[in-house]
Protein backbone atom coordinates (compact mmCIF):
# COMPACT_ATOMS: atom_id res chain seq x y z
CA UNK A 1 0.00 0.00 0.00
CA UNK A 2 1.35 3.38 -0.88
CA UNK A 3 0.45 6.59 0.88
CA UNK A 4 0.72 9.78 -1.06
CA UNK A 5 2.70 12.28 0.97
CA UNK A 6 2.14 15.97 0.55
CA UNK A 7 5.19 18.10 1.10
CA UNK A 8 5.04 21.06 3.47
CA UNK A 9 5.38 23.55 0.65
CA UNK A 10 2.67 21.70 -1.27
CA UNK A 11 0.35 21.99 1.72
CA UNK A 12 1.23 25.65 2.12
CA UNK A 13 0.33 26.50 -1.45
CA UNK A 14 -2.75 24.28 -1.43
CA UNK A 15 -4.08 26.10 1.64
CA UNK A 16 -3.23 29.46 0.12
CA UNK A 17 -4.94 28.58 -3.16
CA UNK A 18 -8.01 27.24 -1.43
CA UNK A 19 -8.43 30.34 0.75
CA UNK A 20 -7.95 32.71 -2.17
CA UNK A 21 -10.47 30.74 -4.18
CA UNK A 22 -13.03 30.92 -1.37
CA UNK A 23 -12.42 34.65 -1.02
CA UNK A 24 -12.88 35.08 -4.76
CA UNK A 25 -16.17 33.21 -4.65
CA UNK A 26 -17.48 35.53 -1.95
CA UNK A 27 -16.93 38.87 -3.55
CA UNK A 28 -18.82 40.73 -0.84
CA UNK A 29 -16.36 39.73 1.83
CA UNK A 30 -13.65 40.85 -0.50
CA UNK A 31 -15.13 44.28 -0.93
CA UNK A 32 -16.22 45.00 2.65
CA UNK A 33 -12.92 45.85 4.34
CA UNK A 34 -12.01 47.95 1.35
CA UNK A 35 -15.30 49.88 1.50
CA UNK A 36 -14.94 50.22 5.24
CA UNK A 37 -11.52 51.80 4.80
CA UNK A 38 -12.86 54.29 2.26
CA UNK A 39 -15.88 55.24 4.37
CA UNK A 40 -14.04 55.62 7.67
CA UNK A 41 -11.37 57.76 6.02
CA UNK A 42 -13.99 60.01 4.45
CA UNK A 43 -15.78 60.48 7.75
CA UNK A 44 -12.82 62.31 9.28
CA UNK A 45 -12.96 65.43 7.09
CA UNK A 46 -16.67 65.66 7.82
CA UNK A 47 -16.26 65.22 11.57
CA UNK A 48 -13.13 67.33 12.03
CA UNK A 49 -12.84 69.97 9.35
CA UNK A 50 -12.56 70.28 5.58
CA UNK A 51 -9.69 72.72 6.13
CA UNK A 52 -6.75 71.40 4.02
CA UNK A 53 -4.14 72.36 6.57
CA UNK A 54 -5.83 70.59 9.45
CA UNK A 55 -6.49 67.59 7.25
CA UNK A 56 -2.91 67.30 6.15
CA UNK A 57 -1.72 67.29 9.75
CA UNK A 58 -3.99 64.39 10.75
CA UNK A 59 -4.13 62.45 7.49
CA UNK A 60 -1.31 59.99 8.22
CA UNK A 61 -2.90 59.04 11.54
CA UNK A 62 -6.35 58.76 9.99
CA UNK A 63 -5.08 56.50 7.24
CA UNK A 64 -3.27 54.25 9.67
CA UNK A 65 -6.22 53.98 12.07
CA UNK A 66 -8.60 53.30 9.18
CA UNK A 67 -6.27 50.57 7.90
CA UNK A 68 -6.04 49.10 11.41
CA UNK A 69 -9.83 49.05 11.83
CA UNK A 70 -10.36 47.62 8.35
CA UNK A 71 -7.91 44.82 9.09
CA UNK A 72 -9.66 44.17 12.41
CA UNK A 73 -13.08 44.08 10.75
CA UNK A 74 -11.95 41.57 8.18
CA UNK A 75 -10.30 39.42 10.86
CA UNK A 76 -13.47 37.70 11.92
CA UNK A 77 -13.66 35.75 8.64
CA UNK A 78 -10.17 34.38 9.06
CA UNK A 79 -11.00 31.11 10.83
CA UNK A 80 -14.74 31.30 11.48
CA UNK A 81 -16.18 29.66 8.37
CA UNK A 82 -13.48 26.99 8.53
CA UNK A 83 -14.35 26.42 12.15
CA UNK A 84 -18.05 26.16 11.40
CA UNK A 85 -17.77 23.71 8.52
CA UNK A 86 -15.14 21.59 10.29
CA UNK A 87 -12.29 22.10 7.84
CA UNK A 88 -10.26 23.75 10.58
CA UNK A 89 -10.22 20.47 12.48
CA UNK A 90 -8.94 18.69 9.39
CA UNK A 91 -6.23 21.31 9.12
CA UNK A 92 -5.21 20.65 12.72
CA UNK A 93 -5.12 16.91 12.07
CA UNK A 94 -2.95 17.17 8.98
CA UNK A 95 0.62 15.86 9.31
CA UNK A 96 2.20 19.05 7.93
CA UNK A 97 3.39 21.61 10.47
CA UNK A 98 0.49 23.85 11.42
CA UNK A 99 2.80 26.87 11.36
CA UNK A 100 2.88 26.90 7.55
CA UNK A 101 -0.87 26.37 7.21
CA UNK A 102 -1.55 29.29 9.53
CA UNK A 103 0.99 31.37 7.64
CA UNK A 104 -0.75 30.51 4.36
CA UNK A 105 -4.13 31.49 5.77
CA UNK A 106 -2.72 34.75 7.12
CA UNK A 107 -1.05 35.51 3.81
CA UNK A 108 -4.25 34.93 1.87
CA UNK A 109 -6.14 37.04 4.38
CA UNK A 110 -3.69 39.88 3.93
CA UNK A 111 -3.77 39.56 0.13
CA UNK A 112 -7.54 39.85 0.24
CA UNK A 113 -8.08 42.48 2.94
CA UNK A 114 -4.75 44.23 3.52
CA UNK A 115 -3.26 44.65 0.08
CA UNK A 116 -6.30 46.42 -1.47
CA UNK A 117 -6.19 48.92 1.38
CA UNK A 118 -2.49 49.52 0.76
CA UNK A 119 -3.07 49.94 -2.96
CA UNK A 120 -5.90 52.43 -2.57
CA UNK A 121 -4.16 54.40 0.19
CA UNK A 122 -2.53 56.99 -2.15
CA UNK A 123 -5.99 57.94 -3.41
CA UNK A 124 -7.34 58.48 0.10
CA UNK A 125 -4.10 60.24 0.97
CA UNK A 126 -4.74 62.68 -1.84
CA UNK A 127 -8.30 63.28 -0.66
CA UNK A 128 -7.02 63.89 2.87
CA UNK A 129 -4.38 66.36 1.61
CA UNK A 130 -1.39 64.37 2.71
CA UNK A 131 1.76 66.30 1.70
CA UNK A 132 3.07 64.99 -1.60
CA UNK A 133 6.44 63.88 -0.24
CA UNK A 134 4.70 61.55 2.23
CA UNK A 135 3.04 59.34 -0.36
CA UNK A 136 5.93 56.94 -0.74
CA UNK A 137 6.55 56.62 3.04
CA UNK A 138 2.83 56.03 3.58
CA UNK A 139 2.64 53.38 0.90
CA UNK A 140 5.77 51.57 2.05
CA UNK A 141 4.90 51.74 5.75
CA UNK A 142 1.43 50.35 5.09
CA UNK A 143 2.93 47.65 2.88
CA UNK A 144 5.21 46.53 5.71
CA UNK A 145 2.80 47.26 8.57
CA UNK A 146 -0.52 45.77 7.48
CA UNK A 147 0.82 42.19 7.28
CA UNK A 148 1.97 42.61 10.89
CA UNK A 149 -1.58 43.64 11.81
CA UNK A 150 -2.95 40.55 10.05
CA UNK A 151 -0.47 38.26 11.80
CA UNK A 152 -1.15 39.76 15.23
CA UNK A 153 -4.90 39.80 14.72
CA UNK A 154 -4.76 36.15 13.75
CA UNK A 155 -3.69 35.31 17.34
CA UNK A 156 -6.74 37.08 18.73
CA UNK A 157 -9.08 35.41 16.24
CA UNK A 158 -7.59 32.00 16.93
CA UNK A 159 -8.11 32.50 20.67
CA UNK A 160 -11.74 33.50 20.27
CA UNK A 161 -12.80 31.36 17.31
CA UNK A 162 -15.11 29.04 19.21
CA UNK A 163 -16.90 31.75 21.16
CA UNK A 164 -20.42 32.95 20.60
CA UNK A 165 -19.91 36.70 20.76
CA UNK A 166 -16.50 37.63 19.40
CA UNK A 167 -16.69 41.09 17.91
CA UNK A 168 -15.76 43.25 20.87
CA UNK A 169 -13.45 40.90 22.67
CA UNK A 170 -11.43 40.52 19.49
CA UNK A 171 -10.97 44.29 19.36
CA UNK A 172 -10.07 44.42 23.04
CA UNK A 173 -7.38 41.77 22.56
CA UNK A 174 -5.99 42.93 19.23
CA UNK A 175 -5.98 46.73 19.37
CA UNK A 176 -3.54 47.19 22.28
CA UNK A 177 -1.14 44.78 20.55
CA UNK A 178 -1.12 46.96 17.44
CA UNK A 179 0.34 49.98 19.24
CA UNK A 180 3.99 49.46 18.21
CA UNK A 181 3.05 49.08 14.53
CA UNK A 182 0.86 52.16 14.73
CA UNK A 183 3.67 54.15 16.34
CA UNK A 184 6.32 53.27 13.80
CA UNK A 185 3.89 53.32 10.88
CA UNK A 186 2.81 56.88 11.57
CA UNK A 187 6.33 57.99 12.49
CA UNK A 188 7.57 56.67 9.15
CA UNK A 189 5.06 58.93 7.43
CA UNK A 190 5.54 62.02 9.60
CA UNK A 191 9.20 62.11 10.52
CA UNK A 192 10.83 62.19 7.05
CA UNK A 193 9.12 65.56 6.60
CA UNK A 194 11.32 66.87 9.40
CA UNK A 195 14.45 65.41 7.89
CA UNK A 196 14.54 61.98 9.51
CA UNK A 197 15.76 58.99 7.55
CA UNK A 198 12.85 57.00 6.11
CA UNK A 199 14.99 53.87 5.77
CA UNK A 200 15.42 53.67 9.55
CA UNK A 201 11.69 53.51 10.19
CA UNK A 202 11.15 51.06 7.38
CA UNK A 203 13.93 48.91 8.83
CA UNK A 204 12.13 48.83 12.18
CA UNK A 205 8.82 47.98 10.52
CA UNK A 206 10.59 45.29 8.52
CA UNK A 207 12.13 43.90 11.68
CA UNK A 208 8.67 43.82 13.25
CA UNK A 209 7.36 42.01 10.20
CA UNK A 210 10.04 39.32 10.41
CA UNK A 211 9.60 39.02 14.15
CA UNK A 212 5.84 38.48 13.78
CA UNK A 213 6.23 36.15 10.79
CA UNK A 214 8.43 33.90 12.90
CA UNK A 215 6.49 34.02 16.16
CA UNK A 216 2.87 35.02 15.54
CA UNK A 217 1.87 31.94 13.47
CA UNK A 218 3.30 29.76 16.24
CA UNK A 219 1.08 31.53 18.75
CA UNK A 220 -1.89 31.35 16.36
CA UNK A 221 -1.31 27.64 15.83
CA UNK A 222 -1.14 27.03 19.58
CA UNK A 223 -4.27 29.14 20.06
CA UNK A 224 -6.14 27.15 17.41
CA UNK A 225 -5.20 23.90 19.10
CA UNK A 226 -6.60 25.30 22.35
CA UNK A 227 -9.81 26.64 20.82
CA UNK A 228 -10.66 23.67 18.63
CA UNK A 229 -10.95 20.60 20.87
CA UNK B 1 18.97 20.14 45.07
CA UNK B 2 15.78 18.86 46.60
CA UNK B 3 12.71 19.73 44.58
CA UNK B 4 10.02 18.06 46.67
CA UNK B 5 8.93 21.40 48.14
CA UNK B 6 8.25 22.64 44.61
CA UNK B 7 6.11 19.66 43.70
CA UNK B 8 4.34 19.97 47.02
CA UNK B 9 3.61 23.61 46.34
CA UNK B 10 2.24 22.57 42.97
CA UNK B 11 -0.56 20.49 44.43
CA UNK B 12 -3.53 22.60 45.51
CA UNK B 13 -3.90 20.73 48.76
CA UNK B 14 -0.34 21.28 49.98
CA UNK B 15 -0.37 24.84 48.67
CA UNK B 16 -3.41 25.43 50.85
CA UNK B 17 -1.71 23.83 53.85
CA UNK B 18 1.60 25.63 53.35
CA UNK B 19 -0.01 29.04 52.84
CA UNK B 20 -2.14 28.47 55.94
CA UNK B 21 1.12 28.43 57.86
CA UNK B 22 2.68 31.35 55.96
CA UNK B 23 -0.27 33.69 55.83
CA UNK B 24 -0.21 34.97 59.43
CA UNK B 25 3.47 35.88 59.04
CA UNK B 26 2.97 37.47 55.65
CA UNK B 27 0.03 39.49 56.88
CA UNK B 28 1.93 40.61 59.97
CA UNK B 29 4.94 41.64 57.88
CA UNK B 30 2.73 43.40 55.36
CA UNK B 31 0.91 45.30 58.09
CA UNK B 32 4.16 46.33 59.75
CA UNK B 33 5.79 47.50 56.52
CA UNK B 34 2.65 49.34 55.43
CA UNK B 35 2.29 51.19 58.73
CA UNK B 36 5.98 52.07 58.90
CA UNK B 37 6.08 53.10 55.24
CA UNK B 38 2.96 55.26 55.36
CA UNK B 39 3.83 56.95 58.64
CA UNK B 40 7.42 57.54 57.58
CA UNK B 41 6.28 59.02 54.29
CA UNK B 42 3.54 61.20 55.74
CA UNK B 43 5.35 62.44 58.83
CA UNK B 44 9.08 62.45 58.22
CA UNK B 45 9.92 63.14 54.59
CA UNK B 46 11.20 66.71 54.42
CA UNK B 47 9.72 68.93 51.70
CA UNK B 48 11.68 68.79 48.44
CA UNK B 49 13.09 72.13 47.34
CA UNK B 50 11.27 71.86 43.99
CA UNK B 51 8.37 69.55 44.61
CA UNK B 52 7.43 70.35 48.20
CA UNK B 53 5.42 67.64 49.87
CA UNK B 54 4.38 65.99 46.62
CA UNK B 55 7.31 63.59 47.03
CA UNK B 56 5.01 61.83 49.50
CA UNK B 57 2.81 60.95 46.55
CA UNK B 58 5.77 59.45 44.77
CA UNK B 59 6.51 57.07 47.63
CA UNK B 60 3.17 55.34 47.03
CA UNK B 61 3.18 55.82 43.27
CA UNK B 62 6.65 54.40 42.70
CA UNK B 63 5.95 51.38 44.91
CA UNK B 64 2.66 50.51 43.20
CA UNK B 65 4.03 51.21 39.71
CA UNK B 66 7.10 49.04 40.26
CA UNK B 67 5.02 46.19 41.63
CA UNK B 68 2.52 46.40 38.78
CA UNK B 69 5.32 45.54 36.36
CA UNK B 70 5.60 42.14 38.03
CA UNK B 71 2.19 40.96 36.85
CA UNK B 72 2.88 40.10 33.24
CA UNK B 73 6.04 38.14 34.12
CA UNK B 74 4.09 36.32 36.86
CA UNK B 75 1.27 35.53 34.44
CA UNK B 76 3.65 34.50 31.65
CA UNK B 77 5.54 32.11 33.93
CA UNK B 78 2.28 30.71 35.31
CA UNK B 79 0.98 30.45 31.75
CA UNK B 80 4.04 28.51 30.61
CA UNK B 81 3.58 26.12 33.54
CA UNK B 82 -0.11 25.74 32.60
CA UNK B 83 0.65 25.02 28.95
CA UNK B 84 3.63 22.73 29.47
CA UNK B 85 2.90 20.85 32.67
CA UNK B 86 -0.85 21.42 32.97
CA UNK B 87 -0.39 22.30 36.63
CA UNK B 88 -3.77 23.36 37.94
CA UNK B 89 -2.38 25.63 40.60
CA UNK B 90 -0.52 27.81 38.10
CA UNK B 91 -3.76 28.70 36.41
CA UNK B 92 -5.48 29.44 39.70
CA UNK B 93 -2.73 31.97 40.42
CA UNK B 94 -2.86 33.40 36.88
CA UNK B 95 -6.62 33.74 36.92
CA UNK B 96 -6.52 35.96 39.99
CA UNK B 97 -3.35 37.80 39.00
CA UNK B 98 -4.95 39.41 35.93
CA UNK B 99 -7.68 41.45 37.66
CA UNK B 100 -5.33 42.29 40.54
CA UNK B 101 -2.77 43.51 38.02
CA UNK B 102 -5.42 45.67 36.39
CA UNK B 103 -6.09 47.18 39.82
CA UNK B 104 -2.40 47.88 40.31
CA UNK B 105 -2.11 49.54 36.90
CA UNK B 106 -5.19 51.61 37.56
CA UNK B 107 -3.90 52.82 40.92
CA UNK B 108 -0.56 53.62 39.30
CA UNK B 109 -2.33 55.76 36.71
CA UNK B 110 -4.54 57.43 39.33
CA UNK B 111 -1.69 58.29 41.69
CA UNK B 112 0.49 59.32 38.76
CA UNK B 113 -2.07 61.78 37.49
CA UNK B 114 -2.66 63.14 40.99
CA UNK B 115 1.07 63.85 41.13
CA UNK B 116 1.12 65.20 37.58
CA UNK B 117 -1.77 67.54 38.23
CA UNK B 118 0.44 69.60 40.53
CA UNK B 119 3.87 69.02 39.05
CA UNK B 120 2.93 69.25 35.37
CA UNK B 121 -0.28 71.22 35.74
CA UNK B 122 -2.22 68.53 33.90
CA UNK B 123 -3.94 65.29 34.86
CA UNK B 124 -2.86 63.46 31.76
CA UNK B 125 0.30 63.89 29.76
CA UNK B 126 0.84 61.95 26.54
CA UNK B 127 4.46 63.00 26.41
CA UNK B 128 5.31 60.92 29.46
CA UNK B 129 6.27 57.50 28.12
CA UNK B 130 5.75 55.78 31.44
CA UNK B 131 2.15 56.93 31.71
CA UNK B 132 1.32 55.87 28.17
CA UNK B 133 2.92 52.44 28.40
CA UNK B 134 1.24 51.90 31.77
CA UNK B 135 -2.09 52.72 30.12
CA UNK B 136 -1.49 50.02 27.53
CA UNK B 137 -0.38 47.55 30.17
CA UNK B 138 -3.72 48.27 31.84
CA UNK B 139 -5.57 47.58 28.58
CA UNK B 140 -3.65 44.36 27.97
CA UNK B 141 -4.40 43.09 31.47
CA UNK B 142 -8.07 43.90 30.97
CA UNK B 143 -8.03 41.97 27.70
CA UNK B 144 -6.79 38.88 29.57
CA UNK B 145 -9.62 39.36 32.09
CA UNK B 146 -12.10 39.77 29.22
CA UNK B 147 -10.89 36.61 27.47
CA UNK B 148 -11.19 34.65 30.71
CA UNK B 149 -14.77 35.72 31.22
CA UNK B 150 -15.68 35.06 27.58
CA UNK B 151 -14.65 31.38 27.57
CA UNK B 152 -16.96 29.17 29.57
CA UNK B 153 -14.93 26.00 29.66
CA UNK B 154 -12.46 26.26 32.55
CA UNK B 155 -9.66 24.24 31.00
CA UNK B 156 -9.88 25.98 27.65
CA UNK B 157 -9.98 29.40 29.33
CA UNK B 158 -6.91 28.48 31.33
CA UNK B 159 -4.85 27.61 28.27
CA UNK B 160 -6.15 30.47 26.12
CA UNK B 161 -5.36 33.00 28.85
CA UNK B 162 -1.97 31.40 29.41
CA UNK B 163 -1.12 31.92 25.75
CA UNK B 164 -2.45 35.48 25.74
CA UNK B 165 -0.42 36.25 28.86
CA UNK B 166 2.79 35.05 27.22
CA UNK B 167 2.04 37.07 24.06
CA UNK B 168 1.06 40.03 26.25
CA UNK B 169 4.27 39.83 28.25
CA UNK B 170 6.38 40.11 25.08
CA UNK B 171 4.07 42.83 23.84
CA UNK B 172 4.32 44.96 26.97
CA UNK B 173 8.10 45.10 26.53
CA UNK B 174 7.82 46.07 22.84
CA UNK B 175 5.16 48.67 23.61
CA UNK B 176 7.34 50.13 26.36
CA UNK B 177 10.27 50.68 24.02
CA UNK B 178 8.12 51.89 21.10
CA UNK B 179 6.37 54.42 23.30
CA UNK B 180 9.71 55.65 24.62
CA UNK B 181 10.96 56.14 21.09
CA UNK B 182 7.74 57.81 20.02
CA UNK B 183 7.99 60.00 23.05
CA UNK B 184 11.53 61.18 22.42
CA UNK B 185 10.41 62.48 19.03
CA UNK B 186 7.52 64.40 20.53
CA UNK B 187 9.60 65.80 23.35
CA UNK B 188 9.55 69.48 22.20
CA UNK B 189 6.01 69.81 23.57
CA UNK B 190 6.81 68.34 26.94
CA UNK B 191 6.19 70.43 30.02
CA UNK B 192 9.10 71.58 32.15
CA UNK B 193 10.12 69.67 35.23
CA UNK B 194 9.09 66.29 33.86
CA UNK B 195 11.64 64.22 35.69
CA UNK B 196 11.33 63.45 39.35
CA UNK B 197 15.07 63.74 39.77
CA UNK B 198 14.65 66.15 42.66
CA UNK B 199 13.50 63.39 44.93
CA UNK B 200 16.47 61.10 45.22
CA UNK B 201 18.07 61.53 48.65
CA UNK B 202 18.08 58.76 51.25
CA UNK B 203 15.33 60.59 53.18
CA UNK B 204 13.19 59.88 50.15
CA UNK B 205 14.30 56.47 48.90
CA UNK B 206 14.47 54.77 52.29
CA UNK B 207 10.71 55.13 52.94
CA UNK B 208 10.12 54.28 49.28
CA UNK B 209 12.06 51.06 49.75
CA UNK B 210 9.97 50.20 52.79
CA UNK B 211 6.84 50.92 50.79
CA UNK B 212 7.98 48.77 47.87
CA UNK B 213 8.49 45.82 50.22
CA UNK B 214 5.07 46.54 51.75
CA UNK B 215 3.33 46.60 48.38
CA UNK B 216 5.03 43.39 47.24
CA UNK B 217 3.90 41.72 50.47
CA UNK B 218 0.41 43.04 49.84
CA UNK B 219 0.51 41.59 46.33
CA UNK B 220 1.55 38.22 47.75
CA UNK B 221 -1.12 38.24 50.47
CA UNK B 222 -3.94 39.30 48.18
CA UNK B 223 -2.96 36.82 45.48
CA UNK B 224 -2.61 33.97 47.96
CA UNK B 225 -6.00 34.73 49.52
CA UNK B 226 -7.68 34.77 46.12
CA UNK B 227 -5.88 31.60 45.03
CA UNK B 228 -7.01 29.79 48.17
CA UNK B 229 -10.62 30.71 47.34
CA UNK B 230 -10.10 29.35 43.86
CA UNK B 231 -8.73 26.11 45.32
CA UNK B 232 -11.72 25.69 47.62
CA UNK B 233 -14.04 26.24 44.71
CA UNK B 234 -12.40 23.99 42.17
CA UNK B 235 -11.50 21.22 44.60
CA UNK B 236 -14.85 21.30 46.39
CA UNK B 237 -15.48 17.64 45.67
CA UNK B 238 -12.16 16.60 47.25
CA UNK B 239 -12.33 14.95 50.65
CA UNK B 240 -9.91 17.38 52.31
CA UNK B 241 -12.07 20.38 51.35
CA UNK B 242 -15.17 18.63 52.65
CA UNK B 243 -13.38 17.94 55.93
CA UNK B 244 -12.20 21.53 56.08
CA UNK B 245 -15.73 22.81 55.56
CA UNK B 246 -17.15 20.42 58.11
CA UNK B 247 -14.60 21.46 60.73
CA UNK B 248 -15.01 25.19 60.20
CA UNK C 1 12.50 61.21 66.44
CA UNK C 2 9.69 63.56 67.42
CA UNK C 3 11.79 66.50 66.26
CA UNK C 4 12.07 64.91 62.82
CA UNK C 5 8.31 65.19 62.30
CA UNK C 6 7.85 67.83 59.67
CA UNK C 7 4.74 69.46 61.10
CA UNK C 8 4.06 71.52 64.19
CA UNK C 9 0.26 71.46 64.04
CA UNK C 10 -2.43 69.13 62.77
CA UNK C 11 -3.75 71.74 60.36
CA UNK C 12 -0.29 72.00 58.83
CA UNK C 13 -0.21 68.24 58.53
CA UNK C 14 -3.52 68.25 56.66
CA UNK C 15 -2.40 71.08 54.42
CA UNK C 16 0.83 69.33 53.26
CA UNK C 17 2.40 72.57 52.18
CA UNK C 18 -0.49 73.39 49.89
CA UNK C 19 -0.68 69.99 48.23
CA UNK C 20 -3.13 68.56 50.76
CA UNK C 21 -5.76 67.56 48.24
CA UNK C 22 -3.38 65.59 46.05
CA UNK C 23 -1.40 63.95 48.82
CA UNK C 24 -4.46 62.88 50.76
CA UNK C 25 -6.25 61.72 47.61
CA UNK C 26 -3.32 59.48 46.75
CA UNK C 27 -3.21 58.00 50.23
CA UNK C 28 -7.01 57.47 50.22
CA UNK C 29 -6.89 55.77 46.83
CA UNK C 30 -4.05 53.60 48.11
CA UNK C 31 -5.95 52.81 51.32
CA UNK C 32 -9.13 51.85 49.46
CA UNK C 33 -7.08 49.76 47.02
CA UNK C 34 -5.34 47.80 49.76
CA UNK C 35 -8.45 47.30 51.89
CA UNK C 36 -10.67 46.26 48.98
CA UNK C 37 -8.16 43.76 47.66
CA UNK C 38 -7.77 42.18 51.09
CA UNK C 39 -11.40 42.22 52.18
CA UNK C 40 -12.87 41.03 48.88
CA UNK C 41 -11.11 37.64 48.95
CA UNK C 42 -11.90 37.25 52.64
CA UNK C 43 -15.60 37.91 52.06
CA UNK C 44 -15.58 35.60 49.07
CA UNK C 45 -14.08 32.90 51.26
CA UNK C 46 -16.91 33.23 53.78
CA UNK C 47 -19.42 33.00 50.95
CA UNK C 48 -17.76 29.89 49.52
CA UNK C 49 -17.60 28.24 52.93
CA UNK C 50 -21.30 28.92 53.49
CA UNK C 51 -22.19 27.58 50.08
CA UNK C 52 -20.09 24.43 50.51
CA UNK C 53 -21.55 23.82 53.95
CA UNK C 54 -25.07 24.14 52.62
CA UNK C 55 -24.26 21.68 49.87
CA UNK C 56 -22.73 19.19 52.25
CA UNK C 57 -25.87 19.27 54.37
CA UNK C 58 -28.05 18.89 51.29
CA UNK C 59 -25.95 15.98 50.09
CA UNK C 60 -26.20 14.27 53.47
CA UNK C 61 -29.97 14.72 53.42
CA UNK C 62 -30.06 13.41 49.91
CA UNK C 63 -28.08 10.36 50.91
CA UNK C 64 -30.39 9.79 53.86
CA UNK C 65 -33.56 10.05 51.83
CA UNK C 66 -32.00 8.50 48.75
CA UNK C 67 -32.71 11.48 46.53
CA UNK C 68 -30.17 13.17 44.33
CA UNK C 69 -29.85 16.90 44.83
CA UNK C 70 -27.99 18.40 41.97
CA UNK C 71 -29.43 21.88 42.24
CA UNK C 72 -27.05 22.65 45.05
CA UNK C 73 -23.93 21.67 43.18
CA UNK C 74 -24.93 23.84 40.26
CA UNK C 75 -25.38 26.98 42.30
CA UNK C 76 -21.63 27.42 42.72
CA UNK C 77 -20.49 28.25 39.24
CA UNK C 78 -17.02 27.57 37.94
CA UNK C 79 -16.56 30.98 36.43
CA UNK C 80 -16.88 33.74 38.94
Amino acid sequence: MTVKHTSTSGAFFATLKRDLLIAYKRKNDLLNPFMFFLIVASLFPIAISPDPEQLSSISSGVLWIAALLASLLAMDNLYRSDYEDGSLELLLLSPQPLYFMVLAKNLSHWLVSGLPVVLVSPLIAYMLKLPAESYLPLFLSLLLGTPVLSLLGSIGVALTVGLGSRGLILAVITLPMSVPVLIFGTLAVQEPRFGAELAGYLAILGAMLFFTITLAPLASAAALRISVN
Amino acid sequence: MNWTWFHKLGSPKSFYAITSRWLPWLIAAMGAFLVVGVLWALLFIPPDYQQGYTTRILVVHVAVAGTSLAFFPIMAVAGTITLVWRMKLADMVAKNAAPLGAWFSFVTLATGSLWGSVMWGTWWEWTDARLVSMLFQFFLLLSVVALRSAIEDNDKAARACALLSIVGCINVVIIKYSVEWWNVLHQPNSPVGMSNSGANGPEFWLPTLVMIVAVYLFLAVSLILATRNEILQRERKAQWVQDLVASS
Amino acid sequence: MIEAIQFSSFAEFLNMGGYGFNVWSVYSVFFVFVVVNLLAPLRRRKQIMKELKRRNILNENAQDSGQASDQASNSLGENQ
